[in-house]
């Protein structure tokens, strides 16, 4: 005869664990007092966001750059440029190799770093990522095949009409542009010359509280050949090349500077240069990501939520209620399981709840104070990466408070836990200054606040990490904590 | 007077034989030097590394930056003299032996700030040591006006005994707090969050007026203004004057910790 036992076997009463663990949690009203201390300070601190912050990003026009390497020749009168582009180096879509004809330029060693404003200028050029693209002052841009180097380019003027041509093999040619440039001179420049827009941006600490950044520019090489110059009459015009790079000093950060090049050899110029050239649209200023910024004080929220999470455990330790919830349920992972999932799910819901209130509320202040179309594009709640800040939102705050429920099991001590999941989450915000901007973005992405990465919306230069990579280091301390207070309370007397 | 002094002693029992009070006096003085330390070790502000020269960093305040995390723990001692004397009972034993419960609360005060004064005696004077050693590697020498620290130099001086007086407030403010809110957790993150949470809005914010209102009201700024040695005509509020205001919390929160330990059942 076997003997079978009444008790009903534990696999079939995790509902009930989870249901006595929410009874638990719900019926405590500090629980409820914290969960609205998460939602209220959260959305009070996304109302300060909103009202305290303002910006001028709109009021920069649209912006002319004419930062290039240019080697040039003078040209009198009617003529035109024919050049190969034989190759181009990538530094980005929009680096340019191309013909220029143009007016004096500016001395360079005289500007501030300020855009100087361009000469009368027209231009042929290949990109790595457009194609063939023709510019010029005073008219729209236009594009032509968007085959990119090796090509060839020419270039004529007849009178003030400057005219931009395009061919695979340099016999059959294709017209991409034309402009009246009136204002060119009868003794105009002409030449090759290669840009290369900022690839990104390059940072300095000055101070704790200072932060300096500006464009990262890298420089673009490219090797132009079968440069031939023709006057009025058909007959090619030699004279001798000059170079100049029309960006100048400084547009770089101190200590810092990039300068373009120019070779010669055997009628292969190699060219090499950086910097803008064009007009830049008003909006590509602004950079601030103003869903993250409103959505951050889950920080503040966090704080009452992790007394919440700690406490839900250690209070059974204190009054000793843990041993009867131990008797009830062996398992003792399966309770912590249990608490975990209740909590985060309260969590949650809590933190969605208030990101959805924060973000409408913010919003609109941020719009009025400046952060508006074009330089900040309206953003609305059913874009894909504000519902990802958003429920990431909810699941920053639920691993949060998971982590202090598991620290609070691992310690047995609210103090401890409490103290140290603030500390690991708060004080690397307050120190990170202190150190290098290198050092900073390390504690980013090492520590648990490294979660906070769900919430970008937008590329910034000072992103650490990216959304779900931060997630996943967040989870990995939870899972970390979570496995070693199982073990301990496994091991240890409750 | 013999009451004050008995209840001095008792309160000085107490907190001297729990293990939890030993190991966070330790971890003022540990987290302050150790994270000064990094810190002194690792910055390399821009302009003050070679071949530099405009140099504007406050080298004391980087020396004495290891307070940020050492004050955690001034923060949980303060807290637990009293909360934990609440989570047992005890504090009711404490009231009956000593029934002027302002007496008590004195005796509280004395025995958490004079240790903590110890403490951060030794915390500061070794976070300067080891920043005078370490500095000059990276750039802080006296060929760009950074001459070695020392407490011969008035401002930095005032940085140091102001830093001292610091954790020492801290760890009143937090044991005011405890008297007030009375379950551990609760202070901790009360006092916490009166610490932190004002500079964490401060990054939210970009109106300056705001910030400089952040910088002059909130604790920890105030009163950190004391460690200022450079460039004190640009900040909102003065060192002593930051620290006042610092002291006014403390005592603030004390008052009313001392007004709710009267009144209230313990």
């Amino acid at each position: 005869m076997t003997y079978s036992s009444a008790v009903p076997s534990n696999g079939a009463g995790f509902a009930q664990v989870l249901h006595a663990e929410w009874t638990k949690l719900r019926s405590v009203r500090s629980t409820w007092i914290c969960v609205g201390l998460t939602f209220g300070l959260t959305i009070l601190l996304a109302y300060l966001a909103g009202s305290g912050n303002t910006t001028d990003a709109n009021s920069f026009g649209p912006q002319r750059f004419f930062q290039a390497q240019l080697v040039h020749q003078s040209l009198t009168g009617d003529g035109s440029i024919v050049t190969h582009v034989a190759s181009q180096e990538e530094t980005g879509p929009d680096a340019k190799a191309g013909v220029m004809i143009t007016g004096p330029v500016a001395d360079p060693t005289s500007k501030t770093g300020l855009p100087a404003s361009p000469p009368a200028y027209a231009a042929i050029m290949v990109t790595p990522g457009h194609g063939v693209q023709w510019q010029s002052d005073i008219s729209h841009d236009a594009a032509g095949t968007t085959d990119p180097a090796p090509r060839w380019l020419k270039l004529t003027r007849a009178g003030s009409r400057i005219t931009g041509y395009e061919s695979p093999d340099g016999v059959t040619w294709t017209q991409v542009g034309t402009a009246e440039v009136t204002e060119l001179p009868a003794t105009a420049r002409v030449g090759m010359f290669v840009s290369a827009p900022p690839t990104g941006v390059k940072a300095i600490r000055r101070s704790p509280t200072s932060i300096e950044n500006s464009p990262d520019y890298t420089l673009s090489t490219a090797v132009f050949d079968s440069v031939r110059i023709t006057g009025a009459n058909g007959q090619p015009v030699s004279g001798s090349w000059q170079h100049v790079d029309t960006s100048g000093p400084p547009r770089e950060l101190p200590h810092d500077s990039v300068a373009g090049s120019f070779t010669e050899n055997a009628g292969r110029f190699t060219v090499s240069g950086a910097g803008d050239l064009g007009v830049q649209a008003p909006g590509s200023v602004g950079d601030n990501d103003v869903v993250r910024d409103t959505l951050s004080g889950i920080l503040i929220g966090f704080i009452a939520m992790a007394v919440l999470a700690a406490l839900y455990i250690t209070s059974e330790f204190r009054r000793g209620i843990i041993r009867t919830t131990f008797t009830a349920t062996p398992r003792r992972g399966r309770v912590l399981a249990a608490k975990s999932i209740v909590l985060a799910a309260v969590a949650f819901v809590t933190g969605v709840a208030a990101a959805v209130p924060a973000f409408l509320i913010s919003q609109p202040l941020l719009r009025e104070n400046g952060f508006a179309p074009p330089a900040y594009p309206k953003v609305s709640l059913t874009d894909g990466p504000v519902v990802r800040a958003v429920l990431g939102t909810g699941l920053v705050l639920a691993l949060l408070a998971v982590l202090a429920l598991a620290l609070g099991a691992l310690l047995r001590s609210s103090a401890a836990a409490i103290t140290l999941v603030i500390a690991v989450v708060l004080v690397p915000l307050i120190i990170g200054p202190f150190l290098t901007l290198g050092g900073e973005a390390w504690l980013k992405r090492i520590t648990p606040g490294a979660g906070m990465a769900i919430q970008q919306t937008r590329e910034r230069w000072d992103d650490a990490i990216g959304p779900w990579a931060g997630i996943a280091v967040l989870s990995g301390w939870v899972a970390v904590v979570l496995i070693a207070a199982v073990v301990q309370l496994r091991r240890r007397d409750a | 007077m013999i009451v004050a002094t008995r209840a001095l002693h008792a309160e000085w029992t107490k907190a001297r034989t729990v293990r939890s009070s030993g190991w966070l006096l330790v971890g003022i003085t540990t987290l302050t030097l150790g994270l000064g330390a990094l810190v002194a070790a690792s910055v390399r502000f821009a302009g003050c590394a070679p071949p530099g020269g405009d140099c504007d960093v406050d080298a004391t305040r980087i020396a004495l930056s290891g307070v940020y995390v050492g004050q955690v723990a001034a923060v949980l001692f303060g807290v637990l003299v009293v909360s934990s004397e609440y989570a047992t009972g005890t504090i009711r034993t404490t009231l009956t032996a000593v029934p002027r419960r302002w007496v008590t609360l004195v005796a509280k005060a004395v025995v958490v700030a004079g240790p903590v004064l110890l403490t951060a005696v030794l915390a500061v004077a070794g976070s300067l040591l080891v920043a005078r050693a370490v500095l000059p590697a990276n750039g802080f020498t006296p060929a760009h006006g950074y001459p070695a620290l020392s407490i011969g130099d008035s401002a930095t001086l005032r940085a140091s005994v102001g830093t001292v007086l610091y954790l020492c407030l801290i760890a009143l403010l937090s044991l005011g707090v405890a008297l007030i809110v009375r379950n551990a957790g609760a202070a901790i993150a009360t006092a916490l969050s009166l610490l932190f949470v004002f500079p964490i809005v401060g990054t939210l914010v970009t109106e300056p007026r705001w910030r400089e209102w952040l910088t002059e009201w909130a604790p920890m700024s105030a009163g950190l203004a004391v460690q200022a040695t450079r460039g004190l005509d640009a900040m909102p509020v003065g060192p002593w004057q930051g620290l006042a205001v610092l002291t006014a919390y403390a005592g603030g929160a004390l008052a009313v910790g001392g007004i709710l330990l009267q009144v209230r059942d313990a």
